[in-house]
This record gives C-alpha cells, structure tokens and sequence, in this order.
C-alpha cells in the first residue's frame, strides 16, 4: 500500500535578501523558500543563519553570559573578531545600546565611530541596532548610516521613525530591519510603508518582536507562523524574510537565577533557554537568528537546515 | 475534509419534514456543518447517509490515553495544524527514561530524580508526565518488579520498552495503572495481542509512513485498538518531518488508517536529542521519550510546551481583586498590577520575597501585562481609579497611597486627580520590590486626616 502525503503547495515564495559583506567576507543571503520551515518539501535555496549581538555600553552580564564573552564583550572590536572568527556567527548585530542616556551614554558621534571601528575590523555582514531611545536613534540612524563605509542593514525602522531611518538607509544603499510588536498587520503596515518611499524590498527584513521562553515567546511564535503563512499565500508585503533576536530569553529569572537549585546548573540553562527559544523560532519559520551566547551559535546551527 | 453545508445536504432525504426540529434539510445541514446538531436527529436518514456523517464528526485525530486517574495523559484529539486556527489541546507528553538493570540504589535515586522533575510557573504545575522503563536485563521477574516499584514510586503512568517475555511479566504487575506497551519490533503480534486482551495502549515502531502502515494494520489486525505511532526517524530533522506528515495525514488527509498519535524515542544514542525534543513540542510529537533527567533541559522543555499550548484567544490569567501579601494591616502597602497570570505570579513572589506585608490589587485587564494593557488603553488612570473606589480596599487600610508599577509612572497625576490617593512609582522590574519596599519610610502609610 503506498501513502500519498498531503503537502500544502503555495503560490509565493519569500524575497530572497542578502546582508552583504566587507571584501573577503561571505555575504549572507536568506529566504527565497515557497515552503514551510523544516520540511524537505519545496524550494530552500538558503539555510536560516544564525548570528550573534555585538553589545556596546554598560553591561551587567549574567554569569553564564559572564563566564563565555566576559572578556571580550566590553570591546565592540575584539568581541566582533571573536563572534565572527572562533563562535562561528555568519553575521553581526552591532547594539549600539550603549548611546541610550541609561545605558553607557556614548554620544552619537562615538557611536558611529564605533560602527566605524568594526567594520574595518571584519569583513562580516551587520546590522546595526539603535539604542531605543526615540530622541537619540533620530540622531544615530543618520550618522550611522553615514559613517559606515559599506552596506550595512539599520534596526529598527518602525512606524514613528520609518521615513528618517529608511531615508538614511537609501542615501547610503544599506538595508533596513522593520520592527512591529507582535501584530501582523504592523508589520504589514511597515512594508507597506516603507514601499511607499520607494524602498527596495530585497532590501528589508521583518522584525516581529522576539518575547523570550516563558515570557511571551508563543506570541511570537504564532506572529512569525502567520506572516510567513501569509507571505506563502501571496502576501508580497509579508513576503520577506523573519528576524529574531532572542535577547529576550536573557531577561527570564529561569534563565539567570543560580538560587534555585531545583532548576539545575545555571551555567547550562541560561544557554539552554536561549537555544529553546531560538529552536521555536525556527519551528516557526524564523530566517535570521541573534544570539548572545556562543554555544548558542553552534547549536541552532544544527537546526538551521534548509 | 471537513463537509460542508452542501455536502451534507445531499446526503439528507431532502423532504423538509421538520422532524430534525428544522424548518429545511439545508437549514439542518448548516447546523451539522457548525458542528451545532448530529445527524441522529433526522430519524429519516439513510443508514449510508449516518455512517458517513457520524465518520466525518469523529476528531480527525483520535485520543489515546495512558495511565488512569488524575495521572491520565492524553495524546492526541487534535483539530487544527496551527494553534491560531484554533487552539492545541493535549500537550506533547514527555517520557524519562530508567533503565531496570542498574543496582536498587541506582534505580531508587533515578525514580528520585524524575520525580523532582516538576515546577511550578505561572501558578500551573508543569512537569513529567510518564516513566519509560527499558528493559536491558532481560529477565522478565527482575522487569516486572521494576515495573512495579516504578508505578509504586512515582504514581506517574509507565512506558514499558521490552521484548514480548518481560512486557507479559511486567502488565501482569502494573496492568490496572494503564501503561504503554513498547515491543521490540519483532515482538509486534505478540504485543499486539495482549494489548487488546487487556485493554491497553500499543506503541507500533516502523521505519517511516509506509512501513508504519503496514505494521499499524497487523497491530489493529491482532486487535489492539489504542494505538500510537513511531515512523522511527534516525535525525532531529526526520523527526520533524515524520511528525509532520503524520499529522497532516490525519488532519489534512483524514486518512484514518495513518491517524494516531506520534511517538518517539529520543533516548539511546539518538543525535541532539533536546535539539529533536524542542522541534518537536512545537510541530506535532505527541509523546517524547527522553534519556536526561537534568532539569536545565526538561525546565525549558517543559516551559515552552506550557507556551505553545496556551489558548492563543485566552492568555492565562487570575481573578481580579483584592489579594494579600502576609498578614497585612490598615497601615500596611497597597500595590496594583494586572491580572496576567505571569505579571500576577513574578509580582507576587517578589514581593513575598520582601517579606512586607502588603495588599495588592489585580486590574481586570482580560489578561494583559502591564505594557501591554496600557498600550491596549484597558489599564488607565480611570480604570485604576474606578478599581481604587470600588473594590473595598479603603475599608482595609488607613492610608491612601497607592504603589504603582514603574513602567506606568505616567499615570500618576491622572490617579491621583480622579481618586484623591497619592501615587508613588515603584520599580520598573518588580525584582527591586524588596529592596524598595523594605526602604519605604513607614510615614508613606499613615493615616488621612479628613
Ligand atoms: C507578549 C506581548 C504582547 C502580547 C500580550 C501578552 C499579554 N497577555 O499581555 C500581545 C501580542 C497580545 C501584545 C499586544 C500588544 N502589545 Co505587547 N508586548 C508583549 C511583550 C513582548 C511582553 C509582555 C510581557 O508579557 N511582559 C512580562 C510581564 C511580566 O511584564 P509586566 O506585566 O510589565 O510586569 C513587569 C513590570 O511591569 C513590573 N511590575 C508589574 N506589576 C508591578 C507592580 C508594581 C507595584 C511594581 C513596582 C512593578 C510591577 O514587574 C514585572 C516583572 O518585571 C512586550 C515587550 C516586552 N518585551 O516587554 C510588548 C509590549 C508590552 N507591547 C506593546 C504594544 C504597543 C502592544 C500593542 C498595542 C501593539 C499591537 N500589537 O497591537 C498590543 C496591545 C494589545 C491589544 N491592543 O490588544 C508595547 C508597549 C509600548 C509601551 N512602551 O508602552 C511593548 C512594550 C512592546 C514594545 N516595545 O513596543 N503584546
Ligand atoms: S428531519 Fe431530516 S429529512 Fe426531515 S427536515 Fe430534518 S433533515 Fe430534512
């Protein structure tokens, strides 16, 4: 008796992006799919990657944090070296967190020497995170955008700031990284938006807001399902590639409490936790993955098959 | 496929008797479509017309359970392939395994640890579900015994992994505790066999959707009736791609031959298997067996099936109201959050951490945290203010100060303008509650003079 199985068959396929690299680096191109994640049907020309945040600023790490990037994670250029080198990360996601008034108080021009400094330093694909203060990403964004000497891809553009943000990501061709907080139609709004200025689509990524394990990761988890359903189906706005950033997952007591033995050995959980919530992602059809701890990096690795 | 309203009409007598309590079959047939009548009440119908009706109505992926009691486990009885069409019902069950070979201490510290497998978060209970007992001695009196004092140690449901021999010994013991019976492939008929005599789950193992077929129908053929399904993959990935087909077969497909549960064995020398065990709580494993009893892997295991099965229409919430921390007296701290199970639980246990007695009000804010029921304009100046009024907490306490979370300091000056109660802005993460509480002059909460 032979089975036939009932696979869905769809009429989209996502918008294949590429973060571009420095001379000598290796670009990474995502998306391109007209299938779900994970399965072997359909078309996966590019595997998900997985990279790793570059922090900036004051940082208070937690001990398994501590314990991996510790000595490197007070200096934006080793740490890149050291993401992009031994842990195996195939892009950057420089945090430049540290240009928010509570949170190191780098001015923006440091900033965006900063940017500057890394990106000589190697030739991996970045992105570049604002701080999240409104009044000084509207500075950032444009120096940023201005002193990094090759494409780079700018997060976040969001509704209130989208024309600033992609109006300096058009003059300097880089990429932008659209965020909405876990609302479909936000994030479809964005696209629309940013459509609108004449962005180039290929050169946009969905950021739907990555709540971490235990703290509102099935939200996102059923967002990410539905925009790339709804990008399969023929949604072009929805059709782009997926961006988590699972920083979150650092901020659940579980993942950084050593008090509570009855949980295990913290140094294994706190990664633990992060994987967990990179693996649903994944499962849920994430395309770009931000770690922040190495073992991270080498394990959702393992899952990012095409 | 699912009828529709059409389908169903035409399988109807057509002649509009009302006997059905309809004024029409076509009116008769929407109600079976929504799932809102059954065809039993349309006493002229064919004999074809309800068999294929009362078929169509079954759940497109049949349940079965392990164990019995308040330790029952279901798998199965799944509707949708994506929780926002709907919602997940039964858990991916999870399994640790224990091995009947090693000394009595060994086997006593192991069942100790599986037991402690279990947390509380969010006010739920979130813990291993079965013990899978392998059978490495081969002896069926020592497996039995196990098997025993397995069930007598743990009260959790057992998954019982042994040739045909010790399987027998071993229901024998533990048969009325409803276990699942876990032959070697060889011994499938066997099993098979005395999974129907004594009413009990069969795990059927095969390699992939077609050997599966063929083995499913020799289980059902020697009788068994409750079945679970292992298309035995070799990688984390055709795991998720064997899980997948098999719930599309079922849910898609309605292929009842192939529609059961998925089970799979992650122990042994299966590769990654937390990689496997998280990818498949979230597409389609209904029953995980696992070798690690770590609790740095089954606490997240665990956490994110509570995510992923949460009714996305509903998030988990508590009641309303007035709650006390302590004993608290009229001179005692009044807080407020939101009655978001997960900002009601962090909230709470840090500020017993604090160990100040206290009172803290829960908003009815459908279940939101405080960001986010701000941001959905349901946790506000007048609802904080209404709550503040209404909900008795001035015949309790003396004062009028009210401690709010520092993510919504901006709601101050609009309490204190409509409620008369003077605002101070706690922390934004309650984990600084202690320390905050504990450093707040006892004048905060003095009496108000009229
Ligand atoms: C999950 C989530 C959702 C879920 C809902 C979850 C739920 N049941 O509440 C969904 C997807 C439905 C959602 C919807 C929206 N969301 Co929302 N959401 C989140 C997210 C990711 C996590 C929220 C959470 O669970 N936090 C955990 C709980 C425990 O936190 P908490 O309740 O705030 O409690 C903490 C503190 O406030 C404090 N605390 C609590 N009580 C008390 C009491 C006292 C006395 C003290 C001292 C302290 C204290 O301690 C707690 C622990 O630290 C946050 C972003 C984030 N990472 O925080 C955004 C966020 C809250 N959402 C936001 C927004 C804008 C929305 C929407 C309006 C957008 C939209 N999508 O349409 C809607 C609004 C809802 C609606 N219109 O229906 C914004 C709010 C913006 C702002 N700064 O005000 C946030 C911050 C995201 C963002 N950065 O923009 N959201
Ligand atoms: S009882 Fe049956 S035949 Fe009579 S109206 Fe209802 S559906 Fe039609």
């Amino acid at each position: 008796m032979s089975v036939t199985l009932p696979i869905p068959v769809f009429p989209g396929r996502i918008l294949e992006v590429t973060l571009p690299a420095g001379p000598g680096g290796t670009p990474v191109t995502v998306g391109g799919q007209n299938a779900l994640p994970l399965l072997p049907e359909g078309e996966h020309p590019n595997a998900p990657a997985v990279g790793m945040e570059v922090p900036t600023g004051t940082l208070e790490l937690p001990a398994a944090l501590a314990a991996a990037i510790g000595p490197f994670a007070g200096d934006p250029v080793a740490m890149a070296r050291k993401c992009a080198g031994d842990w195996g990360a195939r892009f950057l996601f420089l945090s430049l967190a540290g240009c928010h008034p509570d949170g190191g108080g780098l001015s923006v021009s440091e900033g965006a020497a900063v940017v500057r400094e890394v990106l000589s330093a190697t030739p991996a694909p970045v992105i570049i995170g604002g701080c999240g203060d409104e009044e000084v990403d509207a500075l950032l964004f444009p120096a940023v955008a201005e002193a990094a000497g090759r494409p780079v891809f700018l997060s976040y553009a969001e509704e209130k700031n989208h024309r600033l943000v992609a109006g300096a990501a058009l003059a300097y061709g880089h990429g932008v990284v659209a965020w909405s907080p876990i609302d479909i139609n936000m994030a479809k709004q964005m696209n629309l938006l940013l459509a609108d200025l004449g962005f180039p689509p290929d050169r946009v990524l969905i950021d739907p807001l990555t709540g971490g394990l235990g703290y509102g990761m099935e939200y996102t988890f059923t967002i990410v399902e539905r925009i790339r359903i709804a990008g399969l189906s023929g949604d072009a706005a929805l059709a782009r590639p997926i961006l988590c950033h699972l920083g979150d997952a650092w901020k659940a007591r579980e993942a950084t409490d050593a008090s509570e033995e009855a949980w295990g050995d913290v140094g294994a959980r706190g990664p633990r936790w992060e994987e967990t919530t990179g693996l649903a992602c994944l499962g849920a059809g994430a395309d770009l993955l931000v770690c922040r701890h190495p073992s991270s990096v080498a394990r959702l690795a393992g899952a990012a098959w095409r | 496929m699912a009828l529709t309203a059409i389908d169903i009409y035409k399988l109807l007598p057509k002649t509009n008797c009302k006997e059905c309590g309809q004024p029409t079959c076509l009116a008769f047939a929407m109600q079976i479509a929504a799932g809102k009548a059954s065809i039993e009440l349309c006493p002229p119908a064919s004999e074809e017309a309800k068999e294929k009706l009362s078929a169509a109505a079954a759940p497109p992926l049949p349940k079965v359970t392990i164990g019995t009691g308040e330790r029952e486990v279901v798998l199965g009885d799944e509707t949708v392939l994506f929780r926002h069409e709907k919602t997940f019902y039964h858990p991916t069950a999870i399994a640790v395994s224990i091995r009947d070979d090693g000394s009595d201490e060994e086997f006593a510290s192991r069942l100790a640890a599986i037991r402690r497998l279990s947390f509380e978060r969010v006010g739920q209970r979130i813990a291993v579900d079965l013990v899978a007992l392998r059978c490495a001695s081969g002896e069926a009196g020592r497996y039995a015994r196990a098997a025993a004092a397995a069930f007598e140690a743990t009260g959790l449901p057992l998954v019982l992994f042994a040739p045909a021999g010790p399987l027998a010994a071993a229901v024998e013991a533990v048969a009325p505790s409803r276990p699942l019976l876990v032959p070697t492939p060889e011994d499938l008929l066997p099993a098979a066999k005395l999974a129907a005599e004594r009413k009990l789950p069969l795990w059927v193992r095969a390699g992939g959707i077609e050997g599966l077929s063929v083995a499913l129908a020799d289980a059902r053929a020697a009788g068994a009736v409750s079945l679970v399904a292992d298309p035995s993959p070799e990688t984390p990935r055709d795991a998720v791609s064997l899980a997948t087909d098999l719930r599309r077969l079922a849910i898609l497909g309605r292929v009842r031959d192939l529609a059961y549960p998925s089970a799979f064995d992650l122990g042994g020398g299966f590769p990654d298997p937390f990689l496997a065990a998280a990818l498949l709580v979230a597409k389609y494993g209904s029953l995980l067996v696992l070798d690690s009893a770590d609790p740095a892997d089954l606490l997240p295991l665990l956490t994110l099936r509570q995510n992923l099965f949460t009714d996305p229409q509903r998030p988990i919430q508590v009641e309303a109201g007035v709650y006390a921390i302590g004993t608290p007296s009229e001179s005692s701290p009044v807080l407020i959050t939101t009655n978001f199970s997960l900002t009601y639980f962090t909230v709470r246990g840090d500020s017993e951490a604090a160990k100040v007695p206290a009172y803290l009000l829960i908003a009815d804010v459908d279940g939101m945290s405080v960001l986010t029921a701000w941001a959905a304009g349901k946790f506000t100046g007048e609802s904080i203010s209404k709550m503040l009024a209404e909900c008795g907490i001035g015949e309790k306490v003396s004062h009028r100060t009210l401690i709010l979370p520092g993510m919504v300091a901006r709601l101050s000056g609009r309490i204190e303008e409509l409620s008369g109660w003077r605002v101070l802005v706690g922390p934004q993460e309650s984990s600084a509650l202690p320390s905050y509480l504990r450093r707040l002059p006892p004048a905060a909460f003095l009496p108000v003079h009229g």
